[in-house]
């Protein structure tokens, strides 16, 4: 013989559950998201592309050379407080379809974790490499310039590890103005060292090869366009 | 054995071919009906004795998951002796079995710390360094475990779990998400991982047929961040901005569901492993993303009302 006892319902549980229900009811509607494997967003990234889209209108060219699936290593020129890689993350990931993680973020709060809900990864080898094996888009900066037409120094430590994952890099040239929202990332072909290397050299040479590639495109861009001309003609120096 | 995990791998490995007999020992009887395995009810300071169990039975395979996490069963004080003592008798009693091929212990993806500027997703190469007590004690866990390895020539798997949640595995990460109004980091909100107790229970049912002899992150597919969890749950949600998080931990100690030191540290600056090398040593993939844990979390009965008093024959 057993019995099955039931504890009587309090008055005051169901002041609570009440009470809950009234604070939670304005959640109910409210979209249930998550994060992806590396904490962005692409519900957020969705969310805040009007106010790109407000600063920036990026003219997008040359992913055709990427890959539609697997890693790779994107570089892009960066102009001093321009956001180049961004802004360049941002239209390319809409432009492919696929996310693309910048690299660059800092780890202080409240700025790294907001860059990392909208894409941000470390500066880190370990981190650019741990992304590349799991296949995602990685895009790191060349060195900080002052010039908008300018390819700074890659990090080839950076570089080091898509050699490491095996995965294929391309350059890209980005620009943009302070003054309007006129902007541009232009993808070049994967770049592909000229010896085969087995030691560190392999990443040297490669990183410097990533450096006169973008620069180059750079340099096929043309000057400064402001629409007049004589601005134009001293900006050319 | 005793516990929720222990007795899912007990129950896992009972329903495996290549295992003959099997041996458990715990300070709790088991949770499932086991049908073949031998259990002891054994206090982890009971050193002699449970070197007399695992010598006498002179294991193949030894499964090591004796992990206190602070908070969830005990403080964090009991917790680490507990943790310290069980390792001690557990792991030194198999270097003394001369049939021992193997062993597989259990710790945490909290060994790799968040100290600032580490990486977000660390994989299994990245150096150990834990930055809250509880990842030391599981970072002690792994070298005491290597150095046996190395002095009799067995192979050491380590599986790194992300925080386990399942239906009554004590979990202070758990307990806390299901409290009606829930704190969280309003400028960091970092995401984190977890992995569902029966996930985690075939990860080590996967190492030990495996003979596994490395470190492996054991993580469910996919992230969350804690606000994101409070709102699946249809929870209140508080932000907190920093020092007032003492006064929150305080308030959540009394109402039953403390928040030790590295459920904070993931509130605050996230916990993130990659789990893709367990695919590639084990095969194993775990069934649930971090999502539907969480959606499985906030889906279980808080009380199970079973109907009005009845006599029952």
């Amino acid at each position: 013989m057993a019995e099955i006892l039931q504890f009587p319902r309090r008055a005051a549980g169901k002041a609570v559950t009440a009470a809950n229900t009234v604070l939670t009811e304005p959640l109910r509607h409210w979209p249930a998201h998550s994060v992806d494997d590396y904490g962005r967003d692409p519900h957020l990234v969705q969310a805040l592309s009007p106010l790109a889209h407000l600063r920036w209108n990026v003219s997008v060219g040359g992913t055709q050379h990427l890959p539609v699936k697997g890693g790779a290593l994107l570089v892009c020129n960066t102009r001093r407080w321009a956001l180049s890689n961004i802004f360049a993350a941002w239209a390319l990931s809409e432009a492919t379809d696929r996310p693309v993680r910048f690299v660059g973020r800092p780890d202080f709060v409240p700025i790294g974790p907001m860059l990392r809900r909208i894409g941000g990864l470390l500066a880190r080898p370990d981190e650019v490499l741990g992304a590349l094996r799991n296949h995602e888009l990685v895009l790191v900066s060349c060195a900080m310039s002052n010039h908008s037409r300018h390819a700074g120094e890659v990090d080839h430590s950076l570089i080091g590890a898509a050699v490491v994952a095996g995965v294929p890099v391309f350059p890209v040239a980005t620009m943009s103005s302070a003054m309007s929202r006129t902007a541009r990332a232009e993808v070049g072909p994967q770049v592909r060292p000229r010896r085969k290397r087995k030691g560190p050299l392999a990443e040297v040479e490669l990183a410097e090869q990533v450096q006169h590639h973008v620069q180059r495109m750079l340099d096929g861009f043309g000057g400064l366009q402001t629409g007049v001309a004589p601005l134009d003609w001293l900006a050319e120096g | 054995m005793g516990g929720e995990l222990g007795s899912l791998v007990a129950a896992q490995l009972e329903a495996e071919p290549w295992v003959g007999a099997l041996v458990g020992i715990d300070v709790d009887p088991p949770r499932r009906r086991l049908r073949t395995a031998e259990f002891h009810l054994l206090q982890p300071s009971q050193r002699e004795r449970i070197v007399d169990v695992v010598t006498n039975f002179n294991p193949h395979v030894l499964i090591n998951l004796s992990v206190w996490e602070p908070d969830a069963r005990t403080g964090l004080t009991h917790a680490r002796q507990f943790t310290a003592d069980a390792t001690t008798a557990i792991v030194g009693a198999a270097a003394e079995c001369p049939a021992l091929e193997s062993m597989v212990v259990r710790s945490g993806i909290e060994v790799y710390g968040r100290a600032r500027n580490t990486p977000t997703r660390p994989t299994e190469l990245t150096p150990v360094d834990p930055t809250t007590e509880y990842g030391r004690m599981l970072a002690n866990i792994e070298r005491s475990a290597r150095e046996v390895g190395k002095r009799v020539g067995i192979a050491v798997g380590k599986l790194r779990l992300a925080p386990v949640l399942g239906k009554h595995v004590p979990s202070p990460l758990g307990r806390l998400l299901r409290q009606p109004v829930v704190p969280f980091s309003l400028f960091a909100d970092s995401p984190f991982a977890v992995v569902e107790d029966g996930d985690a229970a075939r990860a080590f049912v996967a190492a030990a047929v495996n003979r596994l002899d490395e470190p492996l992150n054991i993580v469910a597919p996919g992230a969350i961040t804690a606000s994101q969890a409070i709102v699946r749950g249809k929870r209140i949600p508080m932000p907190l901005v920093g020092p007032e998080w003492a006064i929150a931990r305080q308030l959540s100690h009394l109402a039953g569901a403390p928040i030790p030191e590295h459920v904070v540290e993931l509130m605050h600056r996230g916990r993130l492993a990659d789990g893709s090398r367990a695919l590639e040593l084990l095969g194993f993939q775990p069934r649930l993303t971090t999502p539907d844990v969480i959606d499985h979390l906030y889906a279980w009965e808080s009380v199970v009302r079973v109907g009005r008093i009845r006599e029952v024959a």
